[in-house]
């Protein structure tokens, strides 16, 4: 029989009140959460960023194919002939977002993570991080990051690189006491990576968000002290 | 600038290839699916025989500044040219695509460099005025002689003074060339240069900022603390790699 699990605790906020939050996030009972950044200087990321996660959490297999197809999708959305020049040259130039899938397999004991760009996973036991991933420290994220893009000439990268070893990593939580499993985007896991208050740590913190309004009021005030950059941000959270 | 280059095109062509391959970038940038976004204004200001002016034609021949949603607008025409682009399964195709102009190639005798800066720094100083809080004018100056209406230095300094609540406007100065002089980019110090023209060049030209200093560095030039925002003798790479640089914004996002 197959597992069911429970659905992440999802949270957003976008860059600016009122406006559209480019990042897109998926999830399925089967244990498979994607989670995406689209990137603000592009043609449509945010249509984008929702395709690439409704494909991992319906089929969470990337290979060079899926790309193609999650592409061939994002290309039906425009008619590119008849578009303005400018917004022809803007979709030629392709849009960009970051995919951060998580596969939970067998109850925990084996996790998957596949991470293109800067959104970030992290396993916790109670309220340590016992691994992140693709970053380990905040400074990472000052790199421009490589992002999946519906130009495929952007996506040479993928060719030069080892699918099994650069972009995926094996977790489990055997063995973990307390084991949770997050899921966010740039803003929050710089701030996350960051954080070095030792009176208090960053998971205690996004464990007692559980609410909308609270995760909301949470990232207002991590703005305004400048801990905290002004960006779209998630959290998808597994406790 | 009607001397040729060594792919046969004026100096005037190229710079004007450039400019619109410039705009075209920048206004692609501003793209999103709902429309133009006005990140920048351009002004574009052209010199010549004794005439100092909008650079810009057609419908923007009105005005010097202009956001980028009007220049998106208002091109003289766009025409369609051929490219080759990737098809996403390992072969090229020839893709049909819109390409914009703004500026056709022109070229007379007389420089009025000194005019030419002085309608700049009253075009900017009205600019800074009216946004104050936004990031400060980058003025791009192109020319391949030497001034034919006085010294521009006192106009340059005043330009130099001019600023908004995040820093002060930045000149940089870029001399063309079709000739086999030897360029000089980016120096930190006027000892490597041949004449007193090439020497007031650089003295008016701004230190290049991190972040411009950071991107020059990753394409390939080699600056070191102060480099000056200067080209003497530019090439045809130089000319592209100056407008890409000066252009670059301060904050590029994720993208």
């Amino acid at each position: 029989m197959q597992q069911r699990l429970p659905l992440p605790l999802a949270l957003t906020v976008p860059k600016v009140e009122g406006q559209r939050n480019e990042d897109s996030f998926q999830c399925s009972r089967k244990g498979a959460y994607a989670l995406s950044d689209g990137a603000s200087v592009s043609f449509d990321s945010a249509s984008w960023s929702r395709i690439l996660v409704r494909r991992f959490a319906q089929r969470p297999a990337f290979t060079t194919e899926w790309l193609s197809e999650a592409i061939a999708d994002f290309s039906k959305l425009y008619d590119r002939e008849t578009l303005p020049w400018m917004q022809q040259a803007a979709f030629d130039k392709g849009s960009f977002a970051s995919l951060l899938g998580v596969q939970v397999l067998d109850q925990g004991r084996l996790i998957q993570v596949l991470a293109i760009g800067d959104s970030l996973a992290v396993l916790v036991d109670g309220d340590r991080i016992k691994a992140s991933f693709p970053y380990t420290v905040a400074s990472q994220f000052d790199q421009r990051p490589q992002l999946l893009c519906t130009n495929p000439a952007e996506n040479k990268f993928l060719e030069e690189i080892d699918y099994n070893y650069e972009i995926s990593a094996d977790w489990t939580f055997r063995g973990i006491e307390n084991p949770g499993l997050l899921c966010v985007t740039d803003a929050l896991g710089q701030w996350l990576l960051s954080w070095s208050n030792p009176e208090r740590s960053a998971i205690s913190i996004l464990r007692s968000l559980r609410t909308p309004k609270a995760f909301s009021r949470f990232v207002q005030a991590e703005r305004s002290s400048g801990r905290m950059k002004r960006d779209d941000t998630t959290l998808l959270a597994v406790w | 600038m009607d001397e040729k280059t060594e792919s046969g095109r004026s100096k005037a062509q190229f710079v004007a290839d450039v400019l619109n391959k410039t705009l075209y970038t920048l206004v692609t940038n501003c793209s999103k699916a709902d429309g133009v976004r006005n990140y920048f204004d351009v002004g574009v200001i052209a010199y010549g025989g004794s005439d100092v002016g909008s650079g810009f034609g057609g419908a923007l021949s009105g005005g010097i500044i202009h956001s980028i949603g009007a220049i998106s607008e208002k091109p003289l025409r766009v025409e369609e040219r051929a490219k080759k682009v990737d098809d996403g399964a390992g072969g090229i195709i020839e893709q049909k695509t819109k390409f914009p102009i703004w500026f056709d190639p022109t070229s007379s005798g007389g420089t009025p460099m000194r005019a030419a800066l002085t309608k700049t720094l009253e075009v900017v100083a009205d600019w800074c005025d009216a946004h104050r809080a936004s990031y400060p004018p980058t003025v791009l100056h192109v020319t391949d002689g030497q001034s034919t209406d006085g010294g521009p230095e006192e106009v340059a300094g005043g330009l130099h003074q001019i600023s908004t609540d995040d820093g002060s406007c930045l000149l940089f100065n870029l001399h063309v060339t079709a000739g086999d002089g030897r360029e000089i980019v980016f120096p930190v110090s006027d000892s490597t240069l041949a004449d007193e023209y090439s020497r007031m060049l650089f003295r008016i030209s701004s230190p290049l900022p991190g972040h411009l200093a950071k991107f020059a560095g990753d394409k390939g030039y080699s600056l070191t603390e102060g480099s000056r925002g200067f080209i003497f003798n530019g090439d045809p790479k130089c000319i592209v790699d100056f407008f890409e640089i000066g252009t670059r914004p301060k904050m590029v996002a994720d993208r």
